[in-house]
Formats: C-alpha cells, structure tokens, sequence
C-alpha cells in the first residue's frame, strides 16, 4: 500500500471491501430467506395470528332411559385481562360481585405466572343484573370484560354427587402434567365420571385465528375466519344408570348416611349409585368451589367420601350366602345336613345367635339368619377355603368398577392370622368371622357385585357406570365393551341359596315385611356390629325372583337392623325399576323431549376460552 | 445517436438510475408500511414531495460550478457545528436522542449536513499543496476535524451516524494514500476502544497487541510512545463514551450480543426484523400482504427498518434487487472517483461514497442481525425528508464530479 492517492491498489481494495461486504449480506438473506425460511415463516405465523381457544361443548350424560342428567348450562363468567386493568377497581368490582376484599388481587396474584394479556377468569356464574352493570359502564372498566361458558347442569333432579363428580379448573400440579391439551383456566373433570370419561367429555378444542398488532390487540379475522378450526363436542355418555331407580334412592337416604349400589345381573350395568351424606355439584361450577371444597373437607361426616365404593364395613350376615355356597360347593354339608341351635355356639367362649331356632338346615338358617349354623360352618369349610370363596366373589380385590377410587376391602386367611399369632393362633376367632363379623371388610359395590353373581347363578360382568357413548364424529352410539365374570358355581347349589333368599323376605325370614305382591323380591339381610355405635344395616337382594333384572346392595351406617332400615330402601328402589313400564307411553314422550333438549344443549354457540 | 453520446458524456446515469430505483422501492415500502398506520398514512405523499425536492436539488448541485464546493467547504462545516451545538441546546428529542431541530414546521436533522461539511473541510485539508497524509499533524489535524462533530453527535447521542463520520474519515485518508503505519495509528485507537467495551481484560489484551505491532513498525521511541498514550486513552475515553450513552443505546449494543435476552425489550426489534426478513422467503409475501409490516410489529419501519419491508414482502429476490442497485451504484461512484482529474473533488467522491456504504452496511446489517441495532436510515429508501434531501445534494456533487471529470485544476 506504498502507491499514493487514488492509487489503482487503493481503488482495488475499497472494491474488495464493497464487494466482500455485500457477499456476507446477500449470504445471511440467503441463510435467512431461503434455508430457514420455513423456521422464520413459522415464528412469523405465531406472531402475528393469534389462535384463540374455543372450548368445546362438554359432553352431556343421557340415563339408560335416554333422559339428560347431566348437562350444560350457558353462564356469564366475568374475567381480567391483567395488562389492560387498574387495581383501583378492585374495590368497586368486590362490591358489585358480592366477594369478600381481596378476592381479585388473590386471583391475580395466583395466575401472576402468565401472560398479563391473558384473561384471567374472576367469578362463575355472575347473574343478569351485573353484567348488565358491566354493560353500562364498560367504558371505565378498562380490562374487565365477561364471557358465555358454559357450566354443568344437572336437570332430572338427580344428584349423583360422587357418581357425576365435578369439573373443576385444572390445578397448577395437573397442568404441568397434563399440559398438552390443557391450558391454565380449562376444566377437567376431578372425580367420578366426569374423571374417569375425561378423555371422551372433553372434546376437541377448536381455534379462530385473528390477526393481532405487536400489541397484541385484536385486529381482525384471518384470512376471513376461513382457516378456523371448529371446535369439536365431547362425546355424549349413554349411562346405565336409571334415574328414576337413583331418584328413590337419593330421597331415602337423605337423612341416613350409607351407600346404594343396584346393578343388573345380567349386564353389570350399575342401576343406581349414591353415596350419602352428598353435596350439590351445582356449587362446583363457580369460582368459590375452592372454599365450597373446603368446606366439605372439614366436614366430619365427609361427603366427600364416596362410600359406595370407599367405605369399608364387616358385611354381617349378607356373608353368609357365600358361606353356604362354599360348604354346599365342597360338599361339607348337604340340604340334609342340619345344626341345632339352642340359642348360641360355645368354641373357647360363648357365641350369641339372635333366637333359639332348633335343628334347621342350610336353606332355613338363611331364612332365618341363624349364627349358630354358621358358627360351626365355618370351622367345616375351613378358614383358606372360606377364604377362597370370598374372593371368588369378588372381595378383597376391587370390582374394578368405571369411576375411579375404589377400596379392596379386607378377607383374612390363615397365612394372616399366623402371622399375627403364630401357628397356634386362637381358633376361636373364625366363628365371628362365619357371621360376616370381625376382620371382614368389604365395600358396597361389592356387595352390589356379590349379589349380582348369586342373582345371575354365577355370572355377570364387572360393574360399570358407562355403557356406551355417542361419538360426536360420526353419531353413532358406540357400547362400550366390559369383562364378563364368570365364577363357575354349582347350579344346584346357587338353586340351594336362592331359595333361602326367597324365603327371607317370601318365607318367615328376616326381611318378610319387604314382601310385595307384584314382585317376587329375594334378598339377605345383615346387622353389622360397630365397636364405635350403632349397628350398621345391610341388605342385599334381587328381583324378580325367576328371571332377576335388578341386584341391590344398601348399606346404612350406625342406625340399627338392616331389616328395618336398609330392606325397605332397596324395596323402593327395585319397585321403582320394575314397575315404571306401567306407564311406558309417557316415558317415550319424556324421551322424545330430552332427545331435543339435548339436541339444543349440542348447537348452543361455541365460546370464547 | 449524437446527441445521447453527449448526454451520457455530461450525465451519469449509472449513478443516477440506481439512485431513482431506490427511491420507487422506498416510496413501495413507505407505502405499504404507512396505508395502515393511523399516524402515519401520509408519510408516502410527504415522502413524495420530499423526493420531488431533493431532484431539484440534486440538478442544483449537478450544475453548479464546481469550484463552489471548494468555497463553501469551511463555511459549511463551521455552520453545521453551530448547529450541532445548536441541537443540543434547544432540539427536539426523538427515541432517546436529541438530534433534531425544527425550523418552523419542517424539522432536520443538523448532522446529516455536518456530514457534508466534514467530507468538503477534509477533502480540502488532504488536497492542499503541502498535505502530508505520512506527518502527524496532518493525521492530528485530520482526526480533530473529522471527530470534532462526532464528538457533539455522540452528545445527542447518536451512535449510528458517529460510526458513519469514522467510515468517512478511514475512507478518505485511505484514498489520499495513507501508509500502513499511518493507518495503524488511526485504526488502534478505535480497535482498543472496542476492545474496552468488553471488559478490562479485552482492554489489556489489546494493547499488549498494540505494543507487539508498535515494535514491529521500529518508529522511533517518542512517535511510539505517543501512539501508545493515545491507544490508553482511547480505553478510558471509550468507558466514559459508553457511560454517556442513553440507555436505549446501552441495550441495543447489549441485545446484539444476545437478542432473546429480552425479547420484549431492547431485542425486539432485532428479532422481529429477522423474523420479517426471513419469513419473506424466496419471492416475499406480496405487496401489502406481510403479516408482520402490516401489523406494525417493528415501530417506525418506514424509517430505519425500512428494508425489512422490502425482505418481507418482496422476498429474497426484492432484497437481492435493493442490494444489487446499491452495489451497481457504489461501483459507479468509486470508478467517477478515479475518473477524476481533481483530487479534492475525488476525495469528495470517496468520502460520499463512504457516507453511503457505512449507511447500508449498518442499516441492512442490523436488520439481518450481522450488526447492532443503532438506527440510521437506508439511503433514497428510508422515510426521511433531510436524509433524502442531504443524500441526493450528495449525489449531485459526484454526478457534477463526473461532469467535469476531465477538467484539471
């Protein structure tokens, strides 16, 4: 670079870095125009369209009847769009909601982790006179506006708390989970079907693209609306349950606490489910459910607790069907085979039967409920095989039952008690356990299940809720399809026991006064003893006798007999089934109505997330 | 035919096509960055009469005689430092800096002018008789020149056309045949203050550098020992420098370290500038059909971030165009400048042609992410009535250079 001003070298050299300079330009629009074109084209999609969430219409639950117990119900939800919002009012906001201050900056502060352009929802279910409040003064509202979303109903006056189960917004613990489809706001059922079906109720959520400024203000539909992606509807669930049979139920026991389980034998198909003290679903469709949920928590009778499958209870004398199936199955006694009681059985200590019913045999001591024969059946069975017998029925083991939580309940055997005692363990404690006393634990769906397998000789199909669901795709009803239990039993021997059953209520048995001219009821009572207070009352029946179509298992907690107490109840409830197609005409009417109820719940509009 | 041949003789065309090209692409870009702009929306009919204005003054400059620059090279740049000074005392503040003065309804910005100014002033000092490019008072008095307004610039503060006055200067000493070593006084100084910028052990490493190169040149102790004081300064001076900056500028030569660093932030710009650019794909998405100019996710694109309208919307091939016309022009402007018989008039050109290509290289460069965001326009393309008006008075001193390219002085 020696060469003076102007120089030829010097002209090359600022050529050189002209030229240089625009190669690296042109090479990076390369890079950024062609190679990564599709990378920047899709960070420029994101950007600048907006996808807005529609949540689809939740699918709806339609009773065996095709009646619509769980719906959707449109509700104004007013929400905060954080960014565009002053906390100054806070105060007045408070005051028109009618929510204690410090509501809102709880809200906020809860969902401070997201977008602030992300509306934050404040309350459910906030009635016509404010929104129309809103309405009037939107304009001094910045940020606050409200939405249509719908929110569960429930309309045929069935309750079905533990049963339904209740929606509620997704928790934080969940989201992170489950953060594919859901976003912070949605809602995901929490319990019973409305957990266990979650995947088929919730649908397909759908997207309205709009353009949005750098603001990320709303500007404008994209590409006309054209590219939207409709929202799909969940699918509709076709529920076994009959709600005319759950309706009885629900109304028996609301001064009782205790469980009902009613199933068809043949099917598995769950009847009727209630768990009682219950609460009302309709309160989890607001915002307040936390404290609502609270609430209950700290309730002492916990109805949260759904009892039809949770509780655990000693099934007292109902245990004893399986007894006299397993003895008659091992061939340790015959219907000839009798046992006399006098009013008691002595092994080690004395143990109490509730009459001095003589010599009677196996078919009598059902009818009768006689403990004594029991007592010295048990020590002929032998405790493992007793043992093996309860779980054939289905105890110790959950029934496997479509909503969820679900206790196993308990059946001691011999490995059991040596492990506690050692191999001399006393022998004294299977008498208790002949009467359906002392370390048995069973559930009422279990029960339910039990006398399901009695009613049916021996076969049914594992207890379920759902029988099919209507998918929203095509329409078309699809059943859904549920294991067949078959555990093998005797036909004479199942013959044997039934005929003790039909005597309990039909004979001069336990349960007589349940005895109904137009339908042959069979059942077994039981009184389970309850070191805490009062006796617990079971019942377990089916009917009709010859050809049944409902099993029934009713247990209600600390009141006394089961013959006074849970007999009459599952009377109600198998009438209420069976004697309805009286009037089968009306039904048909009510059914035409609902399909076009339910047809007005599926078009309702689709709403903003 | 005649009659062409002599127009071509008088006129460049090579220069001036291009230059015209630009501006339509601009008035383009303006257009579709503006139609939806509630603010905005007459920036291209504004746009337009500027253009209207500055070829008048183009024509202006092109036929003057051409020893009129020489005259009013000191004046011109006396004035346009009394209204740099002027600026900081009573001008309008845009985006963090104070680099605009109203005169009535019209504001302009004063260093666009001192631009000329310092191109006349200097290439009047390097042409005279007894210039000695090689002697240190002539570098000495050529640095204060030069960097006297971009001192009060970088009081504004305004980096972008601070860096332009460097590349002017290197430019222009360059041309007049700077040696080696005279350039690597001029060159290490800025080299250590950027080497400051990053931190004391940067700092160090750099003059270390500096005094490896000093022993290798074996000058004589006291020309090495002042270069070397001068580099120390130049850290010290570069630390204050930075200090002084708005603070917008601080995070916009942060972000271009690291862009997501905060993406709402002072990286915002560069990413969406990117991400407009890039999502224009081979053709581009059409005229007033890209999502991300239309949305106004860049702020002001019709000015400094103008050609990200152009990439967006007209796509590789609109960028590649807008590069190419630029290219065709500096190429023209660098061959009238060794076409020239007069020297002061060639290192006009070339300290014009500097003006020009520092312009695109940082404007083009901080939208692709190769430089930091600090904002100058895109010459003849941008939305800007003193940057087009100064651009094209520019454009009419080489177009008259190449008029009288033949003449000897």
């Amino acid at each position: 670079m020696t060469s003076g001003f102007g120089s030829v070298q010097r002209k090359s050299v600022i050529f050189i870095i002209i030229a240089a300079s625009f190669a690296l330009l042109v090479f990076r629009l390369f890079q950024m125009q062609i190679i990564d074109y599709k990378e920047y084209n899709e960070q420029s999609a994101s950007n600048s369209i907006k996808a807005i969430e529609q949540i689809p219409l939740r699918g709806v639950f339609l009773d065996r009847n095709g009646k619509v117990v769980v719906s959707n119900v449109p509700a104004y939800t007013l929400r905060i769009i954080p960014a565009d919002y002053d906390t100054k009012l806070n105060k007045i906001l408070e005051t028109v909601l009618g929510v204690d201050s410090g509501y809102i900056d709880k809200i906020l502060y809860n969902n401070r982790m997201y977008s602030k352009y992300m509306p934050v929802r404040i309350k459910r279910g906030i009635d016509f006179k404010t929104v129309s409040w809103l309405e009037e003064n939107s304009e001094f509202l910045p940020g606050v506006d409200y939405i249509v979303e719908m929110q569960r109903g429930y309309p045929s006056g069935i309750m079905g708390s533990h049963m339904f189960g209740y929606t509620k917004e997704i928790s934080p613990e969940l989201l992170k989970k489950e953060n594919e489809y859901y976003d912070p706001g949605d809602y995901i059922g929490y319990n019973g079907i409305e957990k266990a079906y979650e995947k088929y109720l919730r649908g397909v959520k759908g997207y309205d693209y709009v353009l949005v400024d750098s603001r990320r203000k709303e500007i404008g539909k994209y590409k006309n609306g054209t590219a939207d992606i409709p929202s799909l509807k969940g699918d509709d669930l076709v529920l076994s349950i009959d709600a005319d049979v759950q309706k009885v139920g629900e109304d028996a026991f609301q001064e009782y606490r205790g469980a009902f389980v009613a199933i068809e034998p043949k099917t598995g198909e769950v009847l009727a489910l209630g768990s009682f003290p219950d609460y009302d679903l309709n309160r989890f469709s607001y915002v307040t459910s936390k404290e609502f949920l609270d609430s209950l928590y700290a309730d002492e009778d916990k109805p949260l607790f759904n009892r039809a499958t949770m509780s655990v209870k000693p099934p007292g004398s109902t245990f004893k069907l399986m007894e006299a199936t397993a003895a008659l199955t091992l061939g340790v006694i015959t219907t000839n085979t009798t046992f006399y009681c006098g009013g008691g059985f002595t092994f080690g200590r004395f143990f109490k039967c509730d009459g001095v019913h003589g010599s009677l045999n196996v078919v009598h001591a059902i009818e009768r409920s006689c403990n004594t024969f029991f007592y010295n059946l048990i020590y002929k069975i032998g405790l493992d095989n007793w043992y093996d017998y309860a779980r054939k029925f289905g105890f110790a083991q959950k029934t496997g039952i479509d909503i969820g939580e679900e206790a196993k309940g308990f059946i001691p055997n011999t490995r059991y008690y040596e492990k506690i005692y050692g191999p001399n363990w006393p022998r004294s404690i299977m008498a208790s356990l002949g009467i359906g006393q002392g370390e048995v634990n069973v559930t009422p769906v279990q029960l339910a299940k039990y006398v399901s397998l009695i009613a049916n000789n021996g076969v049914t199909y594992t207890p379920h809720i759902v029988k099919g669901y209507v998918d929203n795709k095509t329409g078309k009803y699809v059943p859904l399809k549920f294991d067949k239990i078959d555990i093998g039993l005797d036909q004479k021997v199942i013959e044997i026991v039934k005929e003790g059953m039909y005597l309990v209520v039909n004979g001069s048995g336990t349960a007589a006064r349940i005895r109904s001219d137009e339908i042959t009821i069979a059942g077994k009572t039981g009184t389970a003893q309850n070191p805490h207070g009062k006796d617990h009352a079971l019942f377990i029946g089916f009917a009709p006798f010859d050809n049944p179509k409902i099993a029934v298992a009713v247990v209600v907690e600390n009141i006394g007999f089961g013959a006074t107490w849970a007999a009459p109840i599952a009377k109600k409830m198998i009438e209420a089934y069976l004697l309805k197609n009286k009037s089968m005409e009306n039904e048909q009417k009510n059914y035409e109505q609902n399909e076009q109820k339910l047809k007005q719940d599926v078009i309702g509009a689709s709403f903003e997330n | 035919m005649r009659i062409d041949y002599k127009l071509q003789d008088k006129f460049d065309f090579g220069i001036f096509i291009p230059c015209l090209l630009l501006f339509c692409i601009g008035l383009a870009a303006i257009y579709s960055s503006t139609v939806h702009h509630p603010t905005a929306s007459g920036n291209f009919e504004k746009q337009l009469i500027w253009g209207v204005g500055a070829l008048i003054i183009f024509f202006v400059t092109y036929s003057v005689p051409v020893n009129s620059y020489r005259i009013i090279a000191i004046p011109f740049y006396l004035v346009s430092l009394l209204l740099l000074i002027a600026v900081l005392a009573v001008g309008r503040q845009i985006q963090g800096a104070k680099s605009w003065l109203d005169l009535g309804s019209v504001g302009f910005q004063p260093s666009e002018f001192a631009k000329i100014g310092t191109i006349l002033v200097l290439a009047r000092f390097l042409s005279r008789n007894n210039a000695n490019i090689e002697s240190f008072r002539d570098i000495v008095f050529t640095l204060i020149v030069g960097l006297f307004p971009v001192g009060l610039i970088l009081l504004e503060p305004d980096l972008g056309t601070a860096v332009v006055f460097i590349g002017v200067i290197l430019a222009m000493i360059f041309w007049k045949g700077i040696s080696l070593f005279g350039l690597f006084i001029v060159l290490s100084p800025g080299f250590v203050a950027i080497a400051s910028l990053f931190g004391l052990n940067y700092f160090i490493g750099a003059i270390i550098l500096v005094v490896i190169a000093l022993l290798l040149f074996r000058k004589d102790i006291f020309y090495s020992g002042s270069i070397f004081a001068l580099n120390l300064g130049a850290g010290f001076f570069t630390d204050y420098v930075y200090k002084i900056l708005s603070p917008h500028q601080q995070n916009r030569i942060r972000s271009f370290v690291d862009p997501m660093a905060d993406p709402l932030g002072a990286g915002y710009n560069a990413i969406q500038a990117r991400v407009a650019i890039g999502s224009g794909g081979f053709a581009g998405k059409g005229f007033l059909a890209g999502n991300q100019t239309q949305l106004q996710f860049i702020p002001e694109q019709w000015t400094d971030f103008v050609y990200c309208v152009i990439g967006e919307e007209f796509g590789f091939i609109g960028s590649f165009i807008t590069l190419l016309l630029f290219l065709i022009l500096f190429i023209r402007i660098l061959k009238i400048a060794s076409l020239s018989k007069d020297e002061f008039l060639s290192l006009v050109t070339v300290g014009i042609l500097a003006v020009y290509f520092v312009h695109l290289v940082v404007n083009v460069g901080m939208t692709i992410g190769v430089m930091p965001v600090i904002g100058i326009p895109l010459p003849f393309v941008s939305y800007g009535g003193s940057s087009l008006v100064v651009n094209m008075f520019m454009l009419g001193i080489i177009a008259n250079v190449y008029r009288t390219r033949k003449n000897y002085t």
